[in-house]
């Protein structure tokens, strides 16, 4: 590090201050070695040894070297496929869902509904809640029998619309999506407002004076200048969908009929419950996902901030 | 400019976007969605004092008789009390210090121009996709090689690891958007490096750090899968292992589930409700200097 | 003790030899996993065999806990690798990856194993030695609701089994009188979805066929299982099961027939005691309900109505590279005696892979035990369900498509054939 900062250093402008952007190497290593030293340790290297293994099967004690006979199988395999199919439509499609809800509630906050304060909290319990209780909780909201969704249906007198809503393989991960934003909408708000907050408000009022409608103001003054934050928010839902797996675990084990296959639950039924102890094939998936995850957040942050650039 | 700052609404005082709310109709949309989020959980709640056997029977009743010795079998009887501490100590711990090392790096990250930011930034931040699931068998290895297997510090290391890279990923977002101005009329006044950061990043950055706080301390002090795996010893277990108790592979014991889970979760709403707030207050403060 | 701390204090030398000697005196320490910890009677039995062990061995102490199966195993999985596991876990016969990674101790030189029944042994045994201590045993049973089943019209035969003609009449009579035919779900279990299906099969294949459907050698499409799958397609649409069948929980599938809304049958393993006799207060069956047994229909041509389906559940097994071996060995043997076998068949009201004496049980629910005895009496079993025959992806596309999507009425005859056969038949 001090051979690169060397030389800017030397050709300095006589009489100024020492480029504040930049900083002798002891200050780094105080800043970051803590960070590196358990990213190192508690995380590079079982990544690297997950990377490795993907290269093995591994019978009891015994890894024998396989090349890439895990990858070529993991071509073929279509519940693999099935699962990512899922994933993909979850990790898309659910953070809008996410995202806008959140945006409308902080809106409606900011708009000062009444009792903002006790709604603020009231929509902020279910990121409260971990996947295990919410999972339960949803299991028994979708019951067919007595579940509170169907009941609901059945008291306005639409019962035949009551359906089994995790049982039918067309409506599962329909299901299983709306829980998860019901869990994490109250947080997009959250953000959302605090990013609302710190808008200019001379901005806003000038929107006011120019005698915006609601929806223009949105559209036209809001949604682009809150846009980072919007994006931010996205990327972090769609990181945390391709690599969603506590509710599905607990509500629905990824059926019927893998209609809720994730690429995480099946991960976790390779390495755990396929009656081996061969790691070598789930950590190829994950290897796998980790590039697919990877190059997946570059061209959406590609695309998306780009088209930032463009437009302001 | 700012990315995440507060967590709550300010006075909405002057407020520029009143005639929303004229119409009646977004009144009952917020109406329903209040039930929608909160509905489930007063459910859970009243289910808290309600014995299984009487939920089972009608799902909806309103309990009666009110049964809180739950809440003491649990506690008491279910060694809650022993769980709860364990957590607190394992997550407070955990928050604490990622927030404080991961503070550090995404400074130096935003800040300090220097070879290889972006490669440590990108390192650090695609670690957040690497499925837990599939890392927990190396790590597992990693702390019975340390000692650390079934024990809290372990437990505690492994979850700073965890929320690192989210933690580094937050606060690089909001720290790169400090304007440059405010660093150099520090250095001007002859602060040093770590001192700009104590004084001034993380009180600027206080909106986004309590973010972070918050979000790490929600999904540490639920987290289940490495609790269970990493830790057997019954005194070190954690309160969600606690509540995972009363899920018998026969019999899931719904009443003292609820109880169980009140108890974990009624104090975080509570520090959520003080910190918001207490947040709000400094905000306000900052706003005026 | 003081003269341990004083050896502590003086050097680090001295620290370790003045803190081994009251060390060494201590009993060593037999780790051991137990299921079972929301089964009173079970995990009350565990508690007093190893209660019983330390009182008789001083040298030996045990740390017992009990953790949920699901649990067990997940931590076990990691565990192995690292040389951490307990000295004694619990363990079924389904999770044969740790016996043939080598992470099982054979127990042959530690117990005697005249202790267990001859037809438990294969369920543990490998290259001629038995790994694991089957305590707990099961036979698939067809449970019913007396009341109801006379209610909607159909006498049960004096040998307690219908033709598979009669149970689809049965079924429609229940969905006529709007009560549910068959209590089950699979919203928590792999399993019991395919009990039916599976049980039907036994009956109309015999062992020997239905033994090489399951090896993967006889193929679902052969006309035999492709009539049965047919008759269970016909009940399925009849609405046999809850209409809330996916989501089902085991536990509520139990609340589902003997409280609300009540069923006519219910196909369970006979581990069914192990929560209808919880208190009714926690959820358990009502004292005066009207619970009968029956066999689970004859199939029409069946080459073996007489058959059953028999398997070992829990068991415990040791660790290979357990430090304890003696101890864990001696708590093993105690365990494995005549008087535990019937003590847990008093107990749990259950079978066991132990020995045992029926006769001198004497218990509250003697009168269910003498009804279960009575309907294996000139059975001839088959062992193993599915899922001790299954692996790997054939096990998954069991669990999603025959536990399922079948039973769900999700999938035609053909297309679960398909399946079945794309995953299980080697040709």
């Amino acid at each position: 590090m001090t051979s690169t900062t060397a030389l800017p250093d030397d050709i300095k402008s006589p009489g100024s201050v020492a480029d504040p952007r930049r900083t002798s190497w002891p200050v780094l290593v105080v800043f970051l070695v803590p960070a590196l030293a358990i990213y190192v340790g508690l995380t590079a290297y079982p990544a690297f040894r997950t990377i490795y293994d993907s290269f093995f099967t591994i019978e009891g004690l015994d890894a024998t070297f396989v090349g890439l006979d895990n990858y070529r199988a993991l071509m073929s395999d279509e519940t693999f496929w099935v699962a990512v199919r899922n994933t993909f439509v979850w990790s898309f499609i659910a953070p809008i869902l996410d995202v806008s809800t959140g945006l409308l509630l902080a809106l409606a906050l900011y708009a000062g509904v009444p009792f903002a304060r006790f709604l603020r909290v009231a929509w902020f319990t279910p990121v409260l809640l971990s996947y295990v209780v919410v999972a339960i909780l949803w299991m028994w909201i979708y019951n067919y029998d007595w579940g509170i969704l169907n009941e609901l249906l059945r008291v306005v007198g639409l019962g035949a619309l009551a359906q089994s809503w995790l049982g039918d393989p067309n409506l599962a991960l329909g299901a299983l999506i709306v829980t998860h934003a019901w869990k994490w909408a109250g947080f997009n708000m959250v953000v959302c407002l605090a990013a609302i907050h710190s808008l200019p408000r001379e901005v806003l009022e000038a929107a006011d004076l120019d005698n915006c409608g609601w929806g223009a103001k949105l559209r036209h003054v809001i949604v682009p200048m809150l846009r980072p934050t919007l994006l931010n928010l996205y990327i972090l839902a769609f990181i945390g969908k391709m690599k969603i797996f506590d509710l599905v675990w607990i509500m629905t084990g990824g059926g019927p009929l893998w209609a809720t296959e994730t690429v995480s639950t099946y991960v976790y039924k390779r390495a755990f419950n396929w009656n081996t102890f061969d790691l070598g094939y789930p950590s190829a998936i994950a290897t796998v996902w980790f590039g697919v995850v990877c190059a997946a957040v570059i061209i959406l942050n590609r695309v998306l901030a780009s088209k930032d650039r463009l437009e302001y | 400019m700012a990315l995440f700052s507060m967590l709550g609404a300010r006075d909405p005082g002057a407020t520029p976007l009143p005639r929303l709310f004229a119409r009646g109709g977004l009144a009952l949309v917020i109406g329903a969605y209040t039930i929608y989020t909160l509905g489930p959980f007063l459910w859970l709640a009243s289910m808290s004092v309600r014995t299984t056997g009487e939920i089972s029977l009608d799902h909806y009743a309103w309990p009666s008789p009110f049964h809180w010795e739950q809440f003491r079998i649990a506690w008491v009887d279910s060694n809650f009390a022993t769980y709860f501490w364990n957590s607190t100590l394992v997550v407070v711990g955990a928050v604490a210090v990622v927030t404080l090392v991961g503070a550090a790096a995404a400074h130096a990250l935003a800040r300090y121009r220097f070879k290889g930011n972006r490669l440590i930034y990108a390192v650090l931040f695609s670690s957040i996709i690497f499925p837990p699931q599939i890392t927990l068998i190396s790590l597992y290895q990693i702390l019975v090689d340390y000692n650390l297997y079934n024990s809290l510090l372990g437990l505690t290391l492994v979850y700073i690891s965890l929320q690192l890279p989210l933690t580094v990923y937050l606060l690089e977002g909001f720290f790169a958007r400090i304007p440059q101005d405010l660093f150099d009329a520090a250095k001007m006044d002859g602060y040093g490096d770590i001192e700009i950061f104590r004084r001034i990043v993380l009180p600027i950055g206080m909106p986004a750090i309590a973010t972070t706080l918050i979000l790490n301390f929600i999904q540490l002090w639920n987290e289940f899968l490495f609790a269970v795996v990493l830790i057997t010893d019954p005194d070190k277990r954690t309160l969600p292992i606690g509540i995972r108790a009363f899920m018998g592979d026969h019999f899931q014991d719904i009443g003292m589930i609820a109880a169980g889970v009140m108890i974990s979760v009624v104090p975080v709403i509570l520090a959520y409700i003080f910190f918001s707030e207490k947040l709000i207050r400094g905000m306000t403060a900052g706003a005026v200097k | 003790m003081r003269w341990g701390r004083f050896g502590c204090a003086v050097a680090a030398a001295a620290l370790s030899i003045g803190c081994m000697g009251p060390a060494l005196a201590q009993p060593a320490q037999v780790n051991m996993w137990s299921n079972w910890p929301d089964e009173p009677a079970k995990k009350d039995w565990v508690s007093a065999r190893v209660k019983e062990f330390e009182a008789a061995n001083p040298q030996c102490s045990v740390k017992l806990s009990f953790i949920p199966k699901a649990d067990i195993y997940t931590q076990a999985k990691s565990a192995v690798r690292t040389g951490q596991a307990p000295d004694i876990f619990y363990l079924e016969p389904d999770q044969p990856e740790f016996l043939a990674g080598g992470f099982l101790e054979p127990l042959d030189s530690y117990i005697d194993l005249s202790g267990l029944e001859d037809w438990a042994k294969p369920a543990w045994t490998s290259k001629g030695k038995v790994y694991g201590l089957p305590v707990e045993a099961y036979t698939v049973e067809l449970y019913y609701n007396k009341d109801l089943v006379k209610k909607v019209g159909v006498d049960v035969p004096a040998n307690f089994q219908l033709t598979q003609a009669q149970f689809a009449d049965l079924v429609k009579k229940g969905v006529a009188a709007g009560i549910t035919p068959i209590s089950q779900g699979v919203g928590d279990r792999p399993f019991p979805g395919g009990l039916l299906l599976y049980e039907a099969l036994l009956r109309k294949l015999g062992p020997d066929d239905y033994g090489k459907l399951l090896d993967g050698t006889l193929s679902y499409k052969d006309p035999r299982v492709i009539e049965v799958m047919d008759w269970v397609k016909g009940l399925v649409d009849a609405g046999a099961y809850p209409k809330s069948f996916s989501t089902l929980k085991l536990g509520e599938s139990h609340f589902y027939f003997y409280n609300t809304p009540g069923a006519l049958t219910f196909p369970d393993p006979s581990w069914f005691t192990g929560r209808a006799f919880a208190p009714p207060e926690s959820g358990g069956m009502p004292a005066n309900f009207p619970l009968g047994i029956m066999q689970f229909p004859a199939m029409d041509g069946g080459k073996c109505p007489e058959c059953k389906t028999l398997a070992v559940a829990g068991s415990f097994v040791m660790y290979s590279k357990s430090k304890n071996k003696d101890c864990a060995g001696a708590l093993l043997k105690s365990m494995a005696t005549r008087d535990n076998g019937t003590k847990w068949m008093e107990q749990v009201s259950l079978q066991t892979g132990l020995a045992s004496d029926p006769s001198k049980i004497k218990s509250a629910h003697a009168d269910y035990f003498a009804e279960l005895n009575a309907r294996n009496k000139g059975v001839k079993y088959f062992f193993g369900t599915p899922l001790f025959h299954y692996r790997a992806k054939c096990a998954e596309t069991y669990t999603q498509v025959m536990n399922n999507a079948f039973p769900a009425g999700l999938i035609s005859v053909q297309d679960a054939a398909d399946k079945m056969n794309a995953a299980c038949f080697k040709g």
